[in-house]
This record gives structure tokens, C-alpha cells and sequence, in this order.
């Protein structure tokens, strides 16, 4: 009987993905709600996102609020996380255009999703496969996020502004479900 | 005739059977193991060989990466060791210079997945180099010898196999740096005018230790027919101070000194504090050359400072982001400039072999 050739990868579930994550329940509509934007310090990214929160004030009067990602490359403490779901209905991240912040943005998406709160993760489209990787690594493949085209760190103030107003109708498809709220209702 | 032919027989029937390997290293390739070179197929008696060269439990948890929520265990580092070609008796290397990287920051948050792809590089020190048969010559940087080439390959094919990090899934580098996961150094001890580099990072006493940090590329300085010390050491000055690779107010750099430029510095009276301090007081740009290249953002601090137009703005703070190694032949005055990603830690590992 030959000696079996060992397997250097542990075949190991990542611990990360030790159970399906669930999506969190959306509302039938942003009318009202408290959206917090998760700002990860990236180039570009705070005009970005606070152009997106003005939109929303405007079209849909959100009160927003905002906070910094502690570490752009990893996901967000657990305290964060709960503080976070605790004082938002919605939450939108970005905008990932690097390698672990991407990934991370993902990775933050599905924790806050578990969590109970429906999120827009915003990543430029060049990073959709370690998006990808990621969300299903965290046990949500699939997962879905909104994308603009890659590179956002070298767009001027207007050019910011437009691409916020060109996803914006995604991010609000991401955090809404007005069928499904509404059967949740009827159910209920 | 008839005996040579017979001797022919008899030593086809000793050597290993090519076909059988080879369906072996085909095997680890299709299992998606391979950083695109063959592996050696490992097997449990070549992996408790490997096992048996420390005392540490083969379940001990030596490297955990959050993000992706994958830990590395010594039986891990192991098999992936042994894959990478290495002989059990680098494994304490191995364990040590995966302690050391992972002692950096930037490993530990997003450096494996990073678009600029940076490689480890490590730097042995001690009686290990000699025992196990490092190259501490010429060719500091490969190829050529065992030892160097495959304990490197053995951190990356760690990150791949344990971490889970791949190429174009979570690894995202743009185009990565020539000779990640093969950069091994062993210090030029014997002709150092100076104390090892261990030592720089706090292990003395002719104990083998391993250091590494991330890097992301080099590039040399050649200088050889230059008498005047002051003047070599300005143009590092000019290498050290590129603007392109300059994206923060502060950075890293590793100098590998070439035995004749430390010699040469040292005949001029300086110690490795002497040089790191010579180059921090100079090393940097005026705002007006980060400006005309598009980075006069790079040199103001976080706290807004900005030393103006007209003024050189150093970048490099204090002898942590300058680390001073003595590597190569004593043949010629060429030297490499090392830009590192992130910081060094400053720390050296001790090789820990079984008691």
C-alpha cells in the first residue's frame, strides 16, 4: 500500500465561513431611514460616499451618519459592527479598489448582513473576483454589491459626484425590497 | 561488456521510477497546490521527519489570518515545507522566518492580497547558514542553492495552500515583484565589518535567527570606482529618495550592502548607525519635486505638517526604516537598495531547534 500524498491545505473550512450567512430583511423603501456610511479612508472614497448620502438625504431624506474603517485591508471589529447595526437601518461601504480593501468591503457586507442590516458595498469593477472569493469564503456566495469602473482614486470632485450618481440606483436596489416587504407585511 | 551492462540493470532497479514521480507531481498540480512549479509529493514518513525537527506540536496554531479566517498549524507549515523542496532539518528555519513575517503588520492585514504584490525577504544569521549549507556569497539573492531557494518558496506556498491566498482570487497584485517567495538571504557574516543583523533585532550571541519583513522590489546601486565614501553614500541618497516609490510622508528601506561598500564605509570610521544616520538626515525630496510629479500630497503629514516647497522633506524617521545587510561577494562595488512595504518590525527570531 503506497503512502497517500498529504493535502497542504488543511481541508479546512474557513472558520470565517462556519455557517451560511444570512441577507438581512430589506425595506420596502429608504423613506425615513438612518443610512451609515463606512468610509475605508481609500483615495476618493469619503466624497464618494458622502455624495451618495447626500443623494439619498435629497431624494429620499435619510439622516445620514458617518465613520472611518479602523484598517482599510481588514474587516471591522466586532465592537464596530455592533455599534453600527445599532444606529443604522442601512449601511453603505467603500469604495474598495485595492486588493484586501475590496475583499474586506465584501467581508464587512455579509457580517453586517448577518447582523440584521441590508448593505451596499461599493467596489470598483476590477475586483469583483476577490469580492467574490471573499463573500463566499464568509459563507454568502453570491453576495451582491454594487460597482463603478475602476480607477476612482484619480477622478476629480465632479467626476466623484457623477459616478456616485451613476450607482445610485444600485445601492438603493441593494438595500430596498418593495415586493418583498411588502409580502412580509401581508403575511404578517 | 557483460558487466557494464549489468551494473547498467542493477542501477535502474535502485533509482526511483521517473514514471511514478511524475504522475505524483502531475497529481499536485491538479489539485491546484503548485505555485506553478513541480512539488515534491509529500508523504507522512517525509512530513514527520519534518515534524521531528521541533518540539513544537504539530497542532499548534503558528499564523492565523482573520480576513479570510484560515489558521496555519506546524503540521501545515510542514507539508507545505516539504513540498516546497526543502530537507526536514530547514524546518526551524522555516517556523522562524514564518514567526518573523508574520511579526509585520503588513502581512498580518492585507500585504498577501496587496496589488503591489510585495515579497518576504528573509535574512538568516548564525552557525545555521553554515550547517544547512546556505549560500553566504556571491548571488546573495539566488538561485543556485538549496536552501535559500526553497524556504522561501515555502512561505508562499504556505499563504497559498494554508491561507488560501491565490493568484487573481484573493491575491490581487498587478504585476507582483520579480522573485517573490525565493528572496533568502544569508548575512556575509565573515566579511561584515559590522555586528550581524540579528543582533540589529535584538538576538546576540552568535545565536541563529531568522528576520524578514516585506518588500516591494530593489534596485541596485553600483558604484566602484569611487574613493571618496561621502560621495557613494550620496548616491544612495539619490536611489533612496525615487519619488515613484514614494507614497507616504515616511517609508522603508533595506540596504544590502555589498562586503566592499560596508567595508569601505567602515574603513572610513562608521559603524551601521553612522550610515543609516548619515542617510536619514539626507534622504527625502523638496515639496516642489513631489509636487511636479503629481504626489505633493505624499510629504504632508497626517497631522497636516508640511515642510513647504523649497524644503526636503525626509522620509525615512529613524534606524527601523533603514536596516543595514551585508550580502553578496566581495568582487564588486555594487550594492541593492530594498524598498520595503510597510515597516520592518525590528525583531529577529531565534531558530529553535529540538532539544
Amino acid at each position: 500500500m503506497p503512502n497517500a500524498i498529504l493535502d497542504p491545505t488543511g481541508s479546512v473550512k474557513s472558520k470565517a465561513a462556519a455557517a451560511a450567512a444570512p441577507r438581512a430583511p430589506r425595506p420596502a423603501s429608504l423613506r425615513g431611514k438612518r443610512v451609515g456610511l463606512l468610509i475605508n479612508t481609500k483615495q476618493n472614497a469619503r466624497p464618494f460616499l458622502e455624495e451618495v448620502g447626500r443623494l439619498l438625504e435629497d431624494k429620499y431624506g435619510v439622516t445620514v451618519t458617518k465613520r472611518t474603517k479602523v484598517n482599510f485591508a481588514v474587516p471591522e471589529p466586532d465592537e464596530v459592527i455592533k455599534e453600527m447595526a445599532a444606529e443604522n437601518d442601512v449601511i453603505v461601504t467603500g469604495v474598495g479598489d485595492c486588493g484586501s480593501c475590496s475583499a474586506a468591503a465584501a467581508a464587512d457586507g455579509v457580517v453586517f448582513e448577518a447582523a440584521g442590516v441590508p448593505v451596499a458595498a461599493i467596489i470598483t469593477d476590477s475586483f469583483k473576483p476577490t469580492a467574490d472569493a471573499m463573500a463566499e469564503l464568509r459563507g454568502a456566495p453570491g453576495y451582491k454589491y454594487a460597482t463603478t469602473a475602476h480607477p476612482v482614486a484619480v477622478l476629480t470632485e465632479d467626476q466623484v459626484k457623477e459616478r456616485a450618481a451613476q450607482v445610485l440606483d444600485d445601492v438603493v436596489a441593494l438595500l430596498t425590497d418593495p415586493a418583498g416587504a411588502a409580502s412580509r407585511e401581508a403575511g404578517a | 561488456m557483460t558487466a557494464d551492462l549489468t551494473d547498467g540493470a542493477a542501477a535502474a532497479a535502485a533509482a526511483p521510477d521517473p514514471d511514478e514521480a511524475q504522475r505524483a507531481i502531475e497529481y499536485c498540480y491538479e489539485q491546484g497546490w503548485s505555485d506553478g512549479l513541480p512539488l515534491v509529493p509529500a508523504s507522512k514518513p517525509l512530513v514527520d521527519a519534518f515534524l521531528a525537527t521541533t518540539d513544537k506540536d504539530p497542532g499548534e496554531i503558528i499564523g492565523s489570518l482573520e480576513q479570510v479566517g484560515r489558521d496555519v498549524t506546524v503540521y501545515l507549515a510542514a507539508v507545505n515545507a516539504a513540498m516546497a523542496g526543502c530537507k526536514p532539518e530547514y524546518f526551524p528555519v522555516v517556523l522562524a522566518a514564518f514567526e518573523a513575517l508574520m511579526r509585520e503588520r503588513a502581512a498580518r492585514g492585507g500585504g498577501f492580497q496587496s496589488t503591489s504584490g510585495p515579497a518576504p525577504l528573509i535574512v538568516v544569521n548564525g552557525p545555521v547558514r553554515k550547517e544547512l549549507g546556505f549560500n553566504t556569497a556571491g548571488g546573495a539573492f539566488g538561485p543556485g542553492f538549496r536552501p535559500n531557494m526553497t524556504i522561501p518558496r515555502a512561505i508562499g506556498l504556505i499563504v497559498r495552500n494554508a491561507f488560501g491566498i491565490h493568484p487573481h482570487v484573493l491575491e490581487q497584485a498587478t504585476q507582483g515583484v520579480p522573485g517573490r517567495w525565493s528572496i533568502c538571504i544569508a548575512e556575509n557574516e565573515e566579511e561584515s565589518p559590522w555586528e550581524p543583523f540579528a543582533e540589529n533585532g535584538g538576538v546576540g550571541g552568535g545565536v541563529s535567527a531568522v528576520s524578514a519583513t516585506l518588500t516591494r522590489t530593489m534596485e541596485f546601486v553600483d558604484n566602484r570606482h569611487t574613493p571618496d565614501h561621502e560621495d557613494v553614500l550620496r548616491d544612495f541618497q539619490d536611489t533612496i529618495g525615487r519619488i515613484g516609490s514614494l507614497i507616504f510622508p515616511q517609508t522603508s528601506v533595506a540596504l544590502v550592502l555589498c562586503p566592499e561598500h560596508a567595508q569601505m564605509f567602515a574603513a572610513a570610521g562608521m559603524s551601521k548607525a553612522d550610515v543609516q544616520n548619515w542617510l536619514i538626515e539626507r534622504c527625502g525630496r523638496t515639496g516642489r519635486e513631489f509636487r511636479l510629479a503629481g504626489k505633493g500630497n505624499v510629504p504632508r503629514k497626517p497631522d497636516g505638517t508640511f515642510a513647504g516647497e523649497d524644503e526636503v522633506h525626509r522620509i525615512l524617521s529613524g534606524p527601523r526604516q533603514i536596516p543595514v545587510i551585508v550580502a553578496g561577494a566581495k568582487n564588486a562595488a555594487i550594492s541593492m537598495v530594498v524598498r520595503i512595504f510597510g515597516e520592518w518590525s525590528g525583531t529577529a527570531v531565534p531558530v529553535v531547534e529540538k532539544k
